[in-house]
């Protein structure tokens, strides 16, 4: 409001100061007219709504009358032609405000409706991916209660590991859906705090081998403590995340490693693995959500890829780049940068 | 007669409360549970339990009503029952007095060890406070000396400075037991320390320097991120 206020005003000032320097130098007046519709045209693109366009026209036109037509300084509207001059600029300038503003909600539109077919695109997408671990929920508990005495005991025990192993694949979803949702909360900042950078890896890790505690993992990073500016929360998410995609994909895995590197202003946080690497095929389409499903593939759902754009989205929102590539030796990496906290380090 | 520790449920979702009341009954616990803060409230002071596992999302009052009850008179152990993600509502509950927090969805092993945890930090009023003049954790391989104002890491003095002792001392008092980085700031540098976090975090990660192997695979010293720091049992 008072931002418009100011353009509005501005850019008036600018038009008559542009019209008394042009008096000084030309006879005639024909310009002042032009150039101030050309001021309402700016003002009505760069304020919101039809008003300011519609006020700047208005006060253009007794602005014109008053200063810069004969006779100056004073309001004349009974000189011949002059009615009209003023009513046809009165005319363009509401009509060129009115379009601009109906410009601007096209294009307002046009933005709204591709969020709404991106958000659309991804719940189809989680929605397909919730149901078939819901099925297998819903069926293999129904199984054991309605049939329970004529299931073996080892029988029984493969249909409740296996909903336990669904459910936690349904809560890391929910998990990471909950960490977008952190990051587009409260006008799209993350909120940052000075963290440790083992700190925050070291929870990470310790989270994941509740899950997998048979998985090796080495971590090696400088010995030096860093600070890191960044939600910890999401941090951890985007670690865990790397982490689990390594074990459901990396078929012939023994080892995860994490490493940093220290650059200028960022540290490098990579975290690979010695299995089968990305699938050629996928590596270049990984984040530009046009990843084939594959049927080699043992978890056939987008959960990777879920994973994976959440982390991308993590990794920008602190302003950092997520990269991921097959390593020389074997094996799936995927690297990131995360700024170094300002002081301190 | 077997003399059961007694545990209060407030949860308002019905699966959750079957959940619970199966694992703690089958863990030999006295069981009670309450879906609404009045009711709790009611149950805390007419029976005193031993422990109480909090939700925080209740239909009638906030679950931290329920802290500030109980804290008004009694300090029987609280542990709530949160959801990831929500760093702040943690933070606030055990500020306000809380002694531990669950994060939905939990194993049974993992709250039967934090109740557990929960009943040992727990002396009744009445019980003369005895001081010991040590902790020792993880048979003996980390040693915190109230005594001697000393840590020893396998028989080694690990030579912590003033401040380093005194936040070990802290985490050492309640081991098991998450502490707030408020709590520890305030605790070590005085009132006026609020929001200056950077202070602790230098001084956690000296400490970790000097007493565990791997800084980033702590073995002694947890951080839980966003909240604050747990030592190990």
């Amino acid at each position: 409001m008072k931002k418009s206020f100011f353009v509005t005003a501005g850019i008036l000032g600018i038009a008559a100061a542009v019209c008394f320097l042009l008096q000084q130098f030309v006879s005639t007046d024909t310009h002042v007219p032009l150039i101030f519709v050309m001021a309402v045209l700016c003002i009505s693109g760069f304020t919101e709504g039809y008003l300011w366009g519609v006020g700047a026209s208005i006060v253009a036109v007794f602005a014109v009358n008053y200063a810069f037509t004969y006779p100056y300084f004073r309001l004349n509207f009974t000189l011949t032609g002059y009615p009209l001059t003023f009513i046809v600029m009165l005319t363009v300038s509401i009509s060129v405000s009115t379009l601009t503003t109906r410009i601007k909600k096209q294009e307002q539109i046009r933005i709204e409706i591709e969020r709404e077919k991106t958000r659309s695109n991804l719940l189809r997408a989680l929605s397909h991916d919730i149901r078939t671990p819901l099925t297998s929920i819903i069926g293999d508990s129904s199984v054991l209660l309605e049939q329970n005495a004529d299931l073996r005991e080892e029988e029984k025990t493969m249909l409740l590991s296996d909903i336990r192993q669904e459910a936690e694949w349904l809560n890391r979803m929910v998990e990471n859906l909950l960490s977008v949702t952190r990051i587009d909360g409260d006008g799209g900042a993350i909120k940052r705090t000075d963290e440790l950078l083992e700190e925050v890896i070291g929870s990470a890790v310790s989270r994941f081998e509740k899950n997998h505690g048979d998985v090796k993992i080495s971590i090696d990073i400088p010995d030096k403590p860093l600070l890191i500016s960044v939600d910890p929360i999401l941090i951890e998410q985007v670690l865990l995340n790397l982490m689990d995609n390594c074990v459901y994909h990396g078929e012939g895995l023994t080892e995860i490693r994490i490493s940093v590197k220290v650059l200028e202003k960022e540290i490098e946080v990579g975290v690979f693995d010695d299995g089968c690497g990305f699938p050629e095929e996928v590596l270049p389409h990984l984040f530009d959500g046009t990843l084939p499903f594959l049927k080699t593939d043992r978890h056939a759902r987008s959960g990777m890829r879920i994973g994976l754009s959440v982390c991308r989205s993590i990794v920008r929102a602190h302003g950092g780049i997520l990269f991921a590539e097959n390593r020389k030796t074997g094996g799936a990496g995927v690297i990131f940068t995360i700024p170094l906290s300002e002081y301190g380090n | 007669m077997e003399i059961k520790d007694r545990i209060l449920i407030v949860e308002d979702d019905k699966s959750i409360v079957n959940l619970l009341v199966t694992v703690l009954k089958a863990n030999h616990y006295e069981v009670y549970s309450a879906s609404r803060a009045s009711e709790a409230k009611s149950i805390v002071s007419s029976q005193c339990p031993d422990v109480v596992l909090l939700d925080l999302g209740l239909p009638d009052a906030d679950g931290m009503s329920v802290i500030e009850y109980v804290r008004s008179y009694s300090q029987m152990p609280i542990i709530v029952l949160s959801a990831r993600g929500h760093e702040q509502d943690k933070v606030r509950a055990l500020d306000l007095g809380a002694d531990d927090y669950m994060v939905k969805p939990f194993s049974a092993p993992e709250l039967l060890a934090r109740i557990r945890t929960a009943l040992r930090h727990y002396k009744p009023a009445g019980t003369p406070s005895v001081v010991s003049d040590e902790v020792t954790l993880l048979n003996g391989r980390l040693v915190v000396s109230y005594k001697k104002h000393r840590v020893f890491v396998e028989g080694t003095d690990v030579k912590l400075t003033q401040n380093e002792y005194r936040i070990v001392a802290l985490l050492a008092r309640f081991s098991g037991r998450v502490l707030t980085y408020d709590y520890i700031l305030k605790e070590i540098w005085g009132p006026h320390m609020k929001d200056d976090n950077k202070i602790l975090r230098v001084n956690m990660a000296n400490i970790r320097r000097k007493i565990e192997k791997n800084p980033a695979r702590p073995e002694f010293i947890f951080t839980e991120a966003g909240v604050g720091y747990r030592m190990t049992e």
